[in-house]
């Protein structure tokens, strides 16, 4: 009995030392690169330093100054939540709409057409994204400001980056008209796995039409639009380098996000500490959104009793 | 379909995909360059297996290849002289590279020994780092003998005693001075700003180049009445250039009373010269704060001058207004002459004036005086901790040797022409060196007294960042003048604050140069307290 087992037994330990080794080589590669400067960020948030400069222990003065002194740091948050409420918006129901449309084609070349065709601005990298919109759309002449004098609105012309009333708006609506072809994508697998069955239920209890989306399409997709918000919500807490790229958080502070006031702050005033204590507080906002996000919006497993 | 066509189809589509795929790799090849833009390799005759690589930012004015403002060949005087430095030293090879001109690249490589052993900065930008050891002082260098001269044998020439003789513009290299008072940089050139002006439109709308800050306030006023945008300018100018200019003219009067501190070395460039310490002690006076109707009228100045200006402050391309006559005015430095002497298809007569004074109209504290400059030193190159990285001491390395031999061949004339002088973009700083035609407007210019002080180098980049955010926001009416002021006050306070936790300033000595220069204050309209 013991003979016949023990190789078995053998082959399984085999494999699961094997499979651990293997992991503790990408764990390792993980708590070197990620963990650690983690960690020392965390650890050096209560440090003032600069680059190549001996560090001084302040302990909470930088949170302090942070959330009380600094005159950046609530309109910064005001931005980054009207930036990311914004974008939250447009990918949970442009891309929608658009992959709805494209899965309600009646021939699978269409459909396939489609796809592709709104999959290829995804190889555009968006540093490029950003360069257009400022060098081409936004800029003094410009597509917006040539098409408005064209039309007769000489008055509407401006710096659309540059001035205070528009520039945030401006800045959110780069990547206008929202039909990233990632988030169309994974809509378009959500309501392509939505079974026959509970179409064809639907179609005999008259459910068809826009009911049909929101009663059966939308909650049959809900797994999808927690993914697309939780990746939607990290970048809009993360992201700077749009903005770095068309307005460096000008004019003034309008446009300021508290990820670039980390990255001048690092880089340009050599304040490591003060950037590494605006790192922690973006990492707890982060986790904070995603704990409510995981929490409060319901997946589509969850609705069927299944999550 | 057979499978005999089938097969061809796929042949045709895989040999259309690769000729495709080749071409494209064709077209986008590199013609030159990457990071590391060399000068004329084809020339070099010192290999890989060179002593000593020299690693030398020389600036984009001068890297050889590029054609400023895409006219004219392209630039190759920094190859050649390069070239017959290398045929002097066979031991070496200089890389001629381009680098991010962002303090951030800077910063990391510094900091990790890797930057580029001769660099090209601001030396202001310099000086918050000197303590760190990043870079190489000077003064040893620039007070001994520059070699290649030495070797001509005729102890007339400037630069057999000491290479500062070389200098045409001594008081402004040697203003150049760090804080810690050691030199840390070369002036290699000069530059100076002026106001370029479209001569057709002013006789067009009837007007002359101003002789005082209100005639040619007047003067835009017509231009913006004629459907032409006054003057281009960016946000930079205002915050820089402007900022100082009309400062110097609110102040210049009060000067005697204020400059607390002669500095010995830097006095005959810097007369009056208000530096960093003054600034903090006068900020405790009451000095740039709201009790200060100087420091709130000078903004307003900026205000007022803001709307002749372009709409967009963050403009980039504030050359094709002017060049295709939308605009009749645009301040720029020496370097934007090239751009007009070089455009074989411009339209139109210019010339060059500079920015008028002000006068009792402007203002009541106004003094009177020609404006000042805020030019001087232009292209300005420091040698980094990397120079010598063969010992790790400045004193016994061979290699920081050589990468000043370079500098000091570069600034011998017969050399030196053949870089600065080979288009006109910079004014020379060798004495002997001519100044060419287009440009000696503005060697006129920096004939004038230098700048009481200046705002954007005095302090940290955080003091520099806030007040162009915020100046920016102000002329774009984006904030009302009492708010822009409690930003300013609060970022000069926390300027000053900062200034003290750097270095130490003896504020007693200046408080008993305070005392014995109230009778030159006494009488003073204006001043915070008295």
């Amino acid at each position: 009995m013991s003979s016949r087992h023990t190789p078995r037994f053998g082959y399984r330990a085999r494999f699961t030392l094997t499979c651990y080794a293997l992991l503790a080589v990408q764990m390792s590669l993980l708590v070197v690169f990620v963990y650690v400067p983690v960690f020392w960020a965390f650890s050096k948030s209560f440090f003032e330093f600069e680059v190549g400069s001996e560090s001084r222990f302040v302990g909470f003065a930088n949170y302090a100054e942070l959330l009380f002194r600094d005159p950046t740091t609530l309109p910064s948050l005001l931005h980054m939540l009207f930036l990311t409420a914004f974008a939250v918006c447009v990918r949970l129901t442009v891309p929608l709409v658009v992959a709805k449309l494209i899965h309600s084609l009646s021939r699978e070349k269409g459909r396939y057409l489609f796809r592709i065709l709104f999959l290829v601005p995804v190889v555009v990298p968006g540093v490029a994204v950003q360069l257009i919109w400022y060098g081409m759309i936004y800029n003094d002449r410009g597509m917006l400001n040539e098409l408005l004098r064209t039309a007769g609105f000489e008055q509407c012309v401006r710096g659309w980056l540059s001035d205070p009333s528009t520039a945030l708006v401006a800045v959110a609506f780069v990547g206008f008209p929202w039909v990233g072809g990632f988030e169309v994508l994974i809509y378009y697998a959500g309501l392509s796995s939505i079974p026959e069955s509970v179409t064809e239920a639907a179609l005999l209890e008259g459910c068809t039409g826009v009911q049909k989306f929101f009663r059966i399409d939308i909650p049959m997709v809900m797994s999808q639009l927690k993914l697309i918000l939780i990746l939607t919500i990290i970048a809009g807490v993360q992201s700077f380098e749009g903005l770095f790229i068309l307005t460096k958080g000008g004019p003034g502070f309008k446009t300021m996000v508290p990820g670039l006031w980390m990255y001048f702050n690092a880089f340009s005033f050599q304040r490591m500490g003060y950037a590494c204590a605006i790192g922690v507080c973006l990492f707890f906002i982060i986790l904070g959104l995603t704990v409510l996000n995981m929490r409060y919006f319901k997946s589509t497993a969850e609705l069927e009793g299944r999550g | 379909m057979t499978p005999t066509m089938a097969s061809w189809g796929t042949y045709v589509r895989r040999v259309s995909l690769a000729v495709i795929v080749a071409v494209g790799a064709w077209l986008l090849w590199p013609r030159a360059g990457g990071e590391f833009v060399t000068g004329m390799p084809e020339h070099r005759d010192n290999g890989a297996d060179a002593r000593f690589v020299i690693k030398f930012v020389p600036g984009q004015q001068y890297m050889p290849g590029t054609t400023p403002f895409g006219l004219g060949e392209p630039l190759k005087g920094m190859a050649e002289v390069v070239r017959d430095f290398e045929a002097r030293f066979p031991d070496t090879r200089v890389e001629l590279i381009t680098v991010p001109g962002v303090r951030e690249y800077l910063v990391t490589q510094l900091s990790s020994g890797n930057a580029p052993d001769i660099l090209m900065v601001n030396v202001e930008d310099v000086w918050v780092d000197v303590q760190k050891g990043w870079y190489v002082p000077l003064d040893p260098y620039l007070e001994a003998p520059n070699p290649f001269v030495r070797e001509q044998g005729d102890p007339s020439l400037p630069g057999y005693e000491q290479w500062w003789d070389m200098f045409k513009y001594q008081a402004i290299s040697r203003g150049k001075a760090a804080p810690d008072n050691r030199n840390y940089c070369i002036s290699f050139d000069m530059v100076e700003t002026g106001i370029f002006y479209n001569k057709d439109i002013f006789r067009e709308v009837g007007i002359e180049p101003p002789a005082t800050w209100d005639d040619w306030l007047e003067s835009m006023a017509k231009l913006k009445a004629a459907g032409y945008i006054p003057l281009l300018m960016n946000r930079d100018s205002f915050n820089d250039w402007t900022v100082d200019l009309v400062f110097d003219q609110l102040y210049h009067d009060i000067l005697p009373g204020i400059d607390l501190v002669q500095d010995p070395v830097r006095e005959a460039y810097l007369e009056g010269y208000l530096d960093g310490d003054e600034l903090c002690f006068l900020f405790e006076q009451g000095f740039f704060t709201e009790k200060d109707p100087r420091y709130g009228e000078l903004w307003k100045h900026l205000h007022d001058l803001r709307q002749y200006c372009n709409q967009n402050l963050m403009g980039t391309d504030l050359a094709r207004e002017f060049v295709t006559q939308k605009a009749a005015m645009l301040w720029m430095s020496t370097q934007f002459t090239y751009r007009l002497t070089g455009d074989r298809q411009l339209a139109f007569d210019w010339g060059v004036f500079y920015v008028p004074r002000f006068t009792a109209r402007t203002s009541r504290f106004a003094s009177n005086t020609d404006m000042c400059v805020i030019g001087g030193a232009g292209t300005q190159y420091e040698v980094s901790n990397s120079a010598c990285s063969d010992t790790g001491d400045p004193a016994t390395s061979e290699r920081l040797k050589r990468v000043i031999a370079l500098l000091q061949f570069l600034m011998v004339p017969e050399n030196y022409v053949r870089v600065v002088n080979e288009y006109p973009s910079m004014l020379p700083n060798v004495a002997g060196v001519p100044v060419l035609p287009a440009i000696q407007p503005f060697a006129d210019i920096l004939e004038r007294r230098y700048t009481t002080t200046k705002w954007v180098y005095t302090f940290d980049l955080k003091f520099n960042d806030i007040q162009a955010r915020m100046l920016e926001l102000y002329l774009n009416d984006g904030i009302g003048h009492e708010e822009f002021m409690r930003w300013q006050v609060d970022n000069v306070h926390a300027a000053t604050r900062n200034l003290r936790l750097r270095k130490p300033i003896d504020m007693v000595r200046l408080e008993t140069r305070w005392a014995e220069l109230a009778p030159l204050r006494a009488g003073r309209e204006g001043l915070p307290h008295e």
